[in-house]
């Protein structure tokens, strides 16, 4: 591998018009693709098609409408066509790009391909990679074979995972050797450019024995006034005792549908922590799946999401304990202003065998409107006995004593209540201090919290 | 073994239940009825292990030796016949049995050691209890709080004696009992093992503690020194003078002396 | 098209126990459902035609809706309820002989220290209870305190308007499928009315009121609290019931007005063949108060949620469950607070056991409409597990659309801890002693609530249930 920056491979679809999902999409994509990636494309498009569309009547999708959300007629792939790597960047996106200097590597990804890759020439010495997928599927064809959309998330996991596996045009894959410990994250920043496209992405990361590494990726866009795609599916994989950081910044223009699959894998005595950060997009779905399957594993999962105007977050969340031995604790915390709804469904399952297993989990919302709405389903499945699990779920309005001691400290209602909010919600990124997450996640809540 | 001794403690050894890891390295005593003894050492040291292997406690497997109460071996008994036996451990940390109060415990408690088809009389067990209470300066309502639920560590040690003097037990086993109280607390506590010897002086008492301070209100007639899981010296009560005024140092060189090189693995784990 | 089967009357049992009845011969429907069985029901029951309709009706909406895929498992019930009877004429239930009665059932019976006469009727093969005369005496104090306590068919029979004013607007025919069922082939259960401002000390007992007719399969109960009334009402034992009937399925409507307070009292301790699927709810108007006390022992599968919907200002509402699941139980039960109005107040508080390979569920539901300022809920749930094969889980949903609302939800989950039993070991307690104190324990918040001869029952039921789990 070259330690240089550069552009990923050509285009694998060429056509002019920008294509429909449907087979004949499926079908470009794999036009040169070997065959184990074709069969594996394909074999997702029938899942896809077999697949109903979720409903409200089904317990996961109880608060979305997908049918109102997305209409698969409508979208079209977003087209190949990659900005050059030194030509004119969006702002937004060159702004985003410049907060994450310091870093082990970085990849930018625009409309789901990866158009720049760097890496960190000590670490790529080591052994670590960092490239687009596209690149891997000719560089690194075991890795993938083994690990993309297979174990981790097959295409039977649901309509939009399958959809994923059907039509990834790109996307990233961090490997880290046994033993290499990693001391800056690695940031990818994901542009998106076309209002009206679907744009389908995978992230791909496997942490070896004893390694240790943090992966800290944002989505951006302007606003847009077509309905828009975009779709994430998420492997991350923990090998024995590896320690792995998974970041999300989630800021896109409203008319974004985020749909993200997320799901760990942390074998034993690894320990595997998320921060999901939703902030932007009309629409947000996260399903995030941790799987504790060694014995001493652990998992932090945090969220936070803060919705104005009409925006509308879905989390679904579930922590399999399946070995014995193994924590996991999960808080999310939300505020919601205007019109803005949020959803938190949550299980914790301890499998029959997974004795001693220790399992947290919070929601806690804050109301801050008269018309925003928050729904909360935090449930438990405990098949062991000898287990520490609770779960607890709040929803609330300001503490009207902590803005009563600010005011009469001279603050103004609005800088009292936006010193509760971020209050609220930094706690949440205290539990994972990372460098320049915290500090941009705190200015994107401030300037959210400006038009309150 | 003397026929006159309520406990005869010979060459026990004993280790963590699911581990190898041995605390007792065989430990030689033996109690006449009606004496107190005292065993000191420090952290570590496995006194607190030897109360809890005495009363039968899961996470201890005994690996040698034998423990005669009563002229009876009872290291194959569970732990409730022990206590019907006679024994009584006071916990260095009692248990909290929320929803369960301390009255409807003690006549539970009480109801074991009855036959089949006795009923203790409910009319006599709340006079009994009231009249132990007032033996031991305590507030009636105390009984009828949930056992150490939400109890300061005062309250817990009081409910250790007041079960004492409840269930009248032959041998108590206290560990660590003065731990963690203030002088005011540890007063109470003594006077209240002292009442209950000048109404029974045939109770025999094994106080484990750390600290010679207990000892300026309770008066032992022998004083134990255990390091490194077996007792290194015994004598009277001027033994745990020399301690307090010199400290366990001298004898943790001597024991390092002796080539117990497992004592260091100990304190780490029983610290 | 099904006929009637009419079998002879139980003249050997009516005899004995002096049972005064002037039919000669029992009503039994044909196995299976149908708009005939139900129009026979009615018929039988001498209804005014509009409850005919309202059956009917229901009936075509129990066809029309799909069996829960959601709660327990339901997969054997559509064959069951192809078997069951929908309609059995009370005295019918007596055909059964005391030696027909499984031996396990007896002995429990027997341990639980329950007179004769009370074991027969717990067993379903005799009616005669001794409290009669307890009943009598309360029964003149309730009429002339002008207090309406019957069995639902007299009600409707003796209260026409009242009745018609109020029945199925709590629960409407269509809230559920089995509350569609219930609406088609309701029989027996209690109807109560308490005057403006008339406080009961005495709790009513279904109890009292079984030798008229036994708590049916289909029972439906309307209760009515008049302004500033007070009344306790108290059905099922904590003794098992023993019945050859494999399904119930009973709908409780409460109406509270304005300053009412009401608590309904149910323990349910089923032998484990039954499904037992109960909706219940109260309609709480401007500062009057609920409260749902639940025990669930018994059954195969129980799905119960009572509910209270809060829809005047300041109305309260309570709801604590006590649900045991032993081998082969199900229990999914739990609450549903629904809160309309501002400052209206509600908690749920649940206590589950699950033992061997039972499985204890909550389910509950906190929904907070816009407008109901101030609103406040608290649930609390608290699982103990007694062995590794057990197994429990949490379900609440919790829906909020007003800014002005507290809500919160906390669960635990725990099992009996080796330390616990140790300390109580050490003071002379066997394990099994040990562990049913600690089960007592975990439930005393809400045993305590129970009338004492309930609680007493229990603490015994519990120290039987823990024989033998010590393993």
């Amino acid at each position: 591998m070259s330690s240089s920056p550069r552009a990923a491979e050509a285009p694998v679809a060429e056509e002019d018009t920008p294509s429909s999902l449907d087979e004949s999409a499926v079908e470009s994509i794999s036009r040169g693709a070997p065959s184990w990636l074709s069969e594996r494309r394909r074999h997702a498009w029938s899942v896809f098609e077999d697949t109903p569309l979720p409903s409200t009547r089904s317990e996961e999708w109880r608060y979305t409408d997908v049918s109102r959300v997305v209409d698969f007629a409508d979208l079209r792939l977003a087209p190949d066509g990659m900005p050059a790597e030194n030509g004119s960047r969006p702002a937004g996106l060159t702004a985003a790009m410049e907060e994450d200097l310091a870093a082990s590597g970085h990849a930018v990804l625009v409309d789901g391909n990866v158009v720049h890759v760097d890496l960190d020439p000590a670490l790529e010495e080591q052994g670590v990679i960092l490239t687009s997928l596209r690149t891997a599927v000719n560089e690194h064809v075991g890795l993938l074979e083994e690990l993309l959309a297979t174990e981790v998330l097959p295409p039977e996991e649901g309509k939009f995972q399958a959809l994923n596996a059907a039509l990834w045009s790109d996307g990233v894959l961090l490997y880290v050797p046994p033993n290499v410990k990693l001391d800056l994250p690695v940031r990818a920043t994901r542009w998106l450019s076309h209002a009206g496209s679907a744009v389908f992405a995978r992230t791909l990361i496997v942490a070896e024995p004893g390694s240790q590494v943090s992966y800290v990726e944002e989505l951006l866009s302007e606003d847009f006034d077509k309905r828009t795609l975009v779709s994430s599916a998420v492997e991350v994989v923990a090998r024995d005792g590896a320690q792995i950081q998974y970041v999300s910044v989630q800021r896109l223009g409203r008319g974004v549908f985020c749909q993200s699959a997320q799901r760990t894998l942390a074998h034993r005595d690894s320990k595997l922590d998320t921060l999901n950060v939703n902030l932007g997009a009309s629409v947000t779905r996260l399903d995030l799946n941790a799987q504790l399957l060694g014995a001493g594993a652990h998992s932090e999962m945090l969220g936070l999401y803060f919705g104005d105007q009409d925006q509308h977050f879905d989390h679904n969340t579930s922590q399999d304990h399946v070995a014995p031995d193994t924590g996991s604790d999960l808080l999310y915390k939300g505020a919601l202003d205007d019109r803005a709804q949020a959803a938190f469904r949550g299980i914790i399952r301890v499998h029959p065998d997974a004795q001693r297993t220790d399992a947290y989990q919070t929601n806690r919302n804050l109301l801050l409107s008269d018309e925003c709405r928050a729904n909360s389903l935090p449930n438990l499945e405990i098949q062991a006995d000898d287990v520490k699990c609770s779960h607890g779920a709040t929803v609330g309005q300001l503490d009207s004593e902590a803005l009563f001691y600010l005011l009469s400290r001279g603050l103004s209602r609005e800088q009292a209540e936006r010193l509760v909010v971020l209050g609220f919600l930094g706690d949440v990124m205290a539990r994972l201090p990372l460098g320049g997450v915290v500090e941009k996640v705190t200015r994107a809540i401030e300037r959210k919290l400006e038009h309150v | 073994m003397s026929d006159t001794s309520i406990l005869t403690i010979t060459g026990l050894r004993a280790k963590v239940a699911d581990e190898d890891l041995d605390i007792l390295m065989g430990v030689d005593l033996e109690i006449r009825p009606g004496q107190i003894h005292t065993i000191m050492g420090p952290n570590g040291s496995g006194k607190s292990t030897l109360a809890k292997v005495l009363a039968g406690h899961p996470d201890y497997e005994v690996t040698g030796g034998d423990v005669v109460f009563n002229g009876q071996s009872i290291l194959d008994l569970e732990p409730n016949e022990r206590a019907l036996a006679g024994m009584f451990l006071a916990f260095q940390y009692p248990t909290e049995i929320p929803g369960v109060s301390i009255a409807n415990f003690l006549r539970t408690a009480l109801q074991a050691r009855l036959e089949d088809g006795e009923e203790v009389d409910l009319f006599d067990f709340q006079e009994e209890l009231l009249d132990r209470m007032k033996l031991l300066d305590m507030d009636p309502a105390f009984a009828e709080r949930p056992v150490n639920d939400g109890f300061s560590g005062g309250e817990k040690k009081r409910n250790e004696i007041l079960q004492m003097a409840v269930l009248r037990p032959t041998l108590a086993l206290m560990d660590e009992t003065d731990s963690g109280l203030d002088i005011d607390a540890l007063q109470i506590v003594a006077n209240g093992v002292n009442t209950l010897r000048e109404e029974n002086p045939d109770m025999t008492v094994l106080l484990i503690t750390h600290y010679q301070r207990m000892l300026n209100y309770i008066k032992p007639d022998a004083v134990h020194v255990m390091v490194g899981g077996r007792i290194v010296r015994s004598g009277g009560p001027e033994v745990a003078i020399a301690l307090e005024e010199q400290g366990y140092a001298d004898w943790k060189e001597q024991d390092k002396d002796e080539g117990q090189e497992e004592e260091q693995q100990q304190q780490v784990v029983t610290a | 098209m099904p006929e009637n089967e009419l079998v002879e009357g139980l003249g050997l049992d009516e005899y004995q126990y002096g049972f005064i009845d002037d039919e000669a011969h029992v009503f039994r429907t044909r196995p299976g459902l149908s708009e005939e069985v139900v129009r026979q029901i009615s018929k039988h029951k001498e209804e005014p035609e509009w409850m005919l309709e309202f059956r009917l009706k229901a009936l075509k909406i129990y066809e029309s809706k799909p069996m829960p895929t959601w709660g327990g498992d339901l997969s054997d019930l559509e064959a069951t309820l192809d078997e069951i009877y929908f309609y059995v004429k009370p005295q019918d239930q007596m055909e059964r002989s005391w030696d027909d009665v499984p031996s396990n059932i007896k002995n429990t019976f027997e341990r639980l220290g329950i007179p004769e006469a009370e074991q027969k009727l717990l067993a379903g093969v005799g009616a005669q209870y001794e409290s009669e005369m307890v009943y009598h005496s309360l029964k003149e104090e309730w009429a002339s305190k002008g207090v309406i306590f019957d069995s639902i068919e007299d009600g409707l029979k003796n209260h026409p308007e009242i009745f018609r004013e109020h029945f199925a607007t709590v629960i409407p025919a269509a809230d559920n499928k089995f509350a569609a069922l219930n609406s088609a082939v309701w029989s027996g259960g209690s109807f109560v009315y308490v005057p403006k401002g008339v406080e009961l000390e005495t709790p009513l007992q279904a109890y009292f009121r079984v030798n008229q007719e036994r708590m049916g399969q289909f029972e439906r109960t309307m209760i009515i609290m008049e302004e500033g009334s007070q009344a306790h009402y108290i059905e099922g034992c904590t003794a098992p019931v023993y019945s050859t009937d494999s399904f119930h399925s009973g709908v409780i409507e409460i109406i509270l007005k304005k300053d009412s307070r009401f608590r309904y009292t149910t323990i349910q301790n089923w032998s484990n063949n039954m499904y037992n699927l109960v909706t219940q709810r109260a309609v709480v108007n401007e500062n009057a108060t609920m409260e749902w006390l639940d025990g669930n022992l018994g059954s195969k599968l129980t799905m119960k949620y009572p509910s209270c919907y809060l829809v005047g200002e300041g109305a309260h509402g309570d709801i604590m469950s006590i649900a045991y699941a032993s081998d082969g139980q199900h229990q999914d039960t739990g609450g549903k607070v629904v809160h309309v109005a501002p400052n209206t107040t509600s908690s749920i508080t649940s206590k589950s056991i699950s033992k061997g390979n039972g499985r204890s569920s909550y389910r509950g539901l906190c929904k907070v409409y816009e407008g109901a300022n101030n609103a406040r809920s608290n649930v609390e749930c608290d699982a103990l597990l007694i062995n590794a094969t057990a197994r429990t889980d949490t379900y609440p949903y919790i829906e909020i659309e007003e800014k002005q609302a507290t809500v919160g939800h906390e669960a635990t989950v725990s099992r009996i801890g080796d330390t616990q039993l140790f300390y109580l070991m050490s003071r002379g307690l066997t394990k099994e002693e040990a562990m049913a104190l600690i089960v007592r324990g975990f439930i005393e918040p809400i045993a305590k609530e129970l009338p004492l001869e309930y609680a007493v029952e229990l603490n015994r039921l519990i120290e039987l249930e823990m024989e033998g789990s010590v393993g």
